[in-house]
């Protein structure tokens, strides 16, 4: 034992070897480490570029918006597996996070737009000014969700499973009802100018029939843009130290606090960057051809849509989510024809799915999982305790 | 539990060449009216190695949830190192160097056996949230060294093969084990051990009992076992502490240990001393 390194020796210690085939170019200069880095946002631009100008003229405005909705829900149902699947607390208010952000996003453009231009009309092209202010204020209301998130998210320090669950769709309740309290929107920008700041509260966003005469930007680059990099996040997360950390809050609360893991802090954290993403969706939804957001959006019936995606898609998987946000989206669409069974329908997907793969499409895999990977190579330490005095597991069987 | 108690107390530590780590100076906790633990003092030595043993329900794991901070202590003091812990989470407290293992093993069975340790290790390797999500070069570099670090740790314990699986699919008695490698990486100064060899059969006990001892040399972690198995215990241990109904009935090497009458009282339940069956019974 005398030559053996003390803890502190095999805690600092760099084996000579390279490191493992994914690390390689750990050495390699700035500009390559940085690209690496903004690698997935630029693919996942372009082909959010692509289908914006392709799609449409392949098949039709109808199906364009279809992919339109597709993009939405899995930003809410990847968001929502960051708080359901990886961290395991049980929320099902996320609708209420999404339409604090929509009402907030399409009260800074609608708002925005007529402090601007004196109208609400769409301004400017493709990447245009109209598309920027429409993007600050998807910000914007991510960032309210977010604060929102920090507030939701204090209870789950002292609440667990099913309690928390009733706050969640308590918070999606008052939200609904604290949005039909709104006063009426504002018509032209001559009225916003001399009613003074007094018309401010209750905010003029329509009450309960809802805002309308929102400008609508939303188009399929800005959705796709705006899912990379939801996607690109949740992943860097999941496989990160706080990944382990939330996933860790899932599995053992006691033994992820006695391995140092600040669990509170873990919990806060997952619903903020959850809530973030739902309000932007939120955003991305208010200015969508054809919606008129309503108070009624924030309710429960639209939250259950998000959880029953991140059941089915399996807890903390990304791709499976993704999945089954696509699945559980497109597949209402075309079983309009049979528009009397579509919930029965629905409903029996569902009960097959909770007999045969309890635990939801994918479990806690993902998608590439399903074809043996390359696995990580074993750094090739120097056998710090080769043939010594260590216990031999082969006796052990 | 008055005077036995206290003088056996004084006279069975031995001079401590290598100064005091853990410092608990009586500390105690009462659940409603049950006293589970009265006046419990121990100097634990940089690696020693200790044993906390006694009856079910003497309060030996809620000594060990006292010192990790599941629950905080009504009375008494805990130092490491000569600081004080107090009024600390427990996840401050494995920071300051105090790691545990569970009874119940409590792995994360959904994690790989390597990210069982790495979330362990990380604890030291802690990253920004924006480097992480822009994968920056010191974010890479920190994730290397900590899966270098892991495997370091896998290797020694001979479960570096295993790393890719799941926790839960690794044998009980591997599961055992990756309980002690995930305590050590977090690099404590005290390692907890509660009842490592619970489920073990005797060949697997026998490794074990090395292992403890190399844990403590190579690491250098001072370690407090907690144990049923008595050859166990009086084989490795320097110092044993016996705990009855909450109280400190003895201490001393194993040899004195064994032939206390109060510790063979409490364990075969005689009634040859009265006044040891506790008020609480």
């Amino acid at each position: 034992m005398a030559k053996a390194p003390n803890s502190a020796q095999i805690w600092t210690s760099k084996t000579n070897a390279a490191g493992s085939a994914s690390f390689s170019d750990r050495d390699s200069g700035f500009v390559r480490n940085t690209l690496a880095g903004l690698m997935p946002f630029a693919v996942g631009i372009a082909m959010a570029s692509l289908l914006h100008f392709l799609l449409p003229g392949m098949v039709g405005l109808y199906y364009s918006r279809i992919v339109t909705d597709i993009g939405i829900a899995i930003i809410m149902a990847v968001s929502l597996n960051i708080v359901n699947g990886m961290t395991g607390q049980f929320s099902i208010g996320h609708a209420g996070f999404m339409t604090l952000g929509g009402y907030m996003a399409a009260f800074t453009s609608y708002y925005g737009s007529m402090c601007l231009w004196g109208n609400t009309e769409i301004h400017g092209g493709f990447l245009g000014t109209g598309e920027w202010l429409f993007v600050v204020s998807c910000i914007v209301g991510g960032l309210l969700a977010a604060g929102a998130g920090y507030v939701v998210g204090l209870p789950s320090l002292r609440l667990r499973g099913d309690y928390l669950a009733i706050v969640t769709l308590g918070f999606g309740e008052i939200i609904r009802v604290i949005l039909q309290q709104t006063g009426k929107v504002i018509e032209s920008a001559e009225a916003l100018k001399t009613g003074g700041l007094s018309q401010m509260i209750p905010p003029p966003v329509g009450g309960a029939l809802g805002f309308g005469g929102v400008p609508k930007y939303t188009n399929l680059f800005w959705v796709f843009t705006i899912l990379t990099v939801t996607l690109v996040i949740a992943y860097r997360l999941k496989r990160s130290s706080f990944g382990r950390g939330m996933i860790s809050v899932r599995e053992d609360e006691i033994a992820a606090q006695a391995m140092g893991v600040n669990i509170a802090r873990q919990k806060v954290l997952a619903f903020v960057i959850a809530a973030f993403f739902a309000g932007i969706a939120g955003g991305l939804f208010a200015h969508e051809r054809g919606v008129i957001l309503s108070p009624k959006d924030a309710g429960f019936q639209r939250s259950f849509d998000y959880v029953i995606m991140t059941v089915l898609g399996g807890r903390g998987s990304i791709t499976g989510v993704m999945l089954a946000a696509g699945l559980l989206t497109a597949l209402p669409e075309f079983l309009r024809e049979f528009e009397q069974y579509r919930l029965i329908v629905y409903a029996l997907l569902l009960i097959f799915m909770m007999l045969v793969r309890p635990q939801g499409l994918l479990g806690i895999h993902e998608i590439w999982d399903l074809w043996p990977r390359r696995r990580t190579t074993l750094p090739p330490t120097a056998s710090l305790m080769h043939s010594s005095t260590m216990p031999s597991q082969e006796s052990k069987r | 539990m008055n005077t036995p108690a206290s003088t056996t107390a004084s006279t069975g530590t031995p001079p401590i060449d290598s100064g005091v780590l853990l410092d608990i100076n009586s500390i105690g906790i009462s659940f409603g009216g049950l006293k589970a633990v009265q006046d419990f003092s121990l100097q634990l030595p940089a690696a020693g190695l200790f044993g906390l043993i006694g009856p079910n329900g003497a309060g030996k794991t809620t000594i060990f949830n006292l010192l990790t901070g599941v629950y905080e202590p009504d009375s008494g003091e805990i130092h490491l190192a000569s600081r004080r812990l107090f009024n600390r989470q427990p996840h401050e407290i494995t920071a300051a160097g105090i790691a545990r293992t569970f009874q119940n093993i409590r792995l994360f069975p959904d994690l790989s056996v390597l990210d069982n340790v790495r979330l362990a290790g990380q604890l030291h390797n802690q990253q920004g949230l924006l480097s992480t999500l822009l994968r920056t070069r010191g974010y890479r570099r920190e994730e290397q060294l900590l899966q270098e670090k892991a495997f370091n740790l896998l290797e020694i314990f001979e479960l570096q093969d295993r790393a890719h699986e799941l926790a839960s699919s690794l044998s009980y008695g591997h599961q055992r084990k990756l309980e002690i490698v995930r305590a050590l990486a977090t690099n404590p100064q005290v390692l907890l051990l509660d009842e490592p060899a619970a489920g073990l059969n005797p060949q697997e006990k026998k490794l074990l009992a090395q292992s403890i001892q190399q844990i403590r040399d190579r690491f250098q972690v001072a370690v407090l076992l907690i144990e049923h198995d008595m050859p166990l215990v009086m084989e490795i241990c320097e110092n044993i502490i016996v705990l009855d109904h909450g109280n400190t009935i003895c201490r001393g090497t194993p040899r004195e240990v064994q032939n206390d009458e109060r510790v063979i009282a409490a364990y075969l339940g005689s009634g040859l001393t009265d006044e040891e069956s506790s008020p609480a019974a």
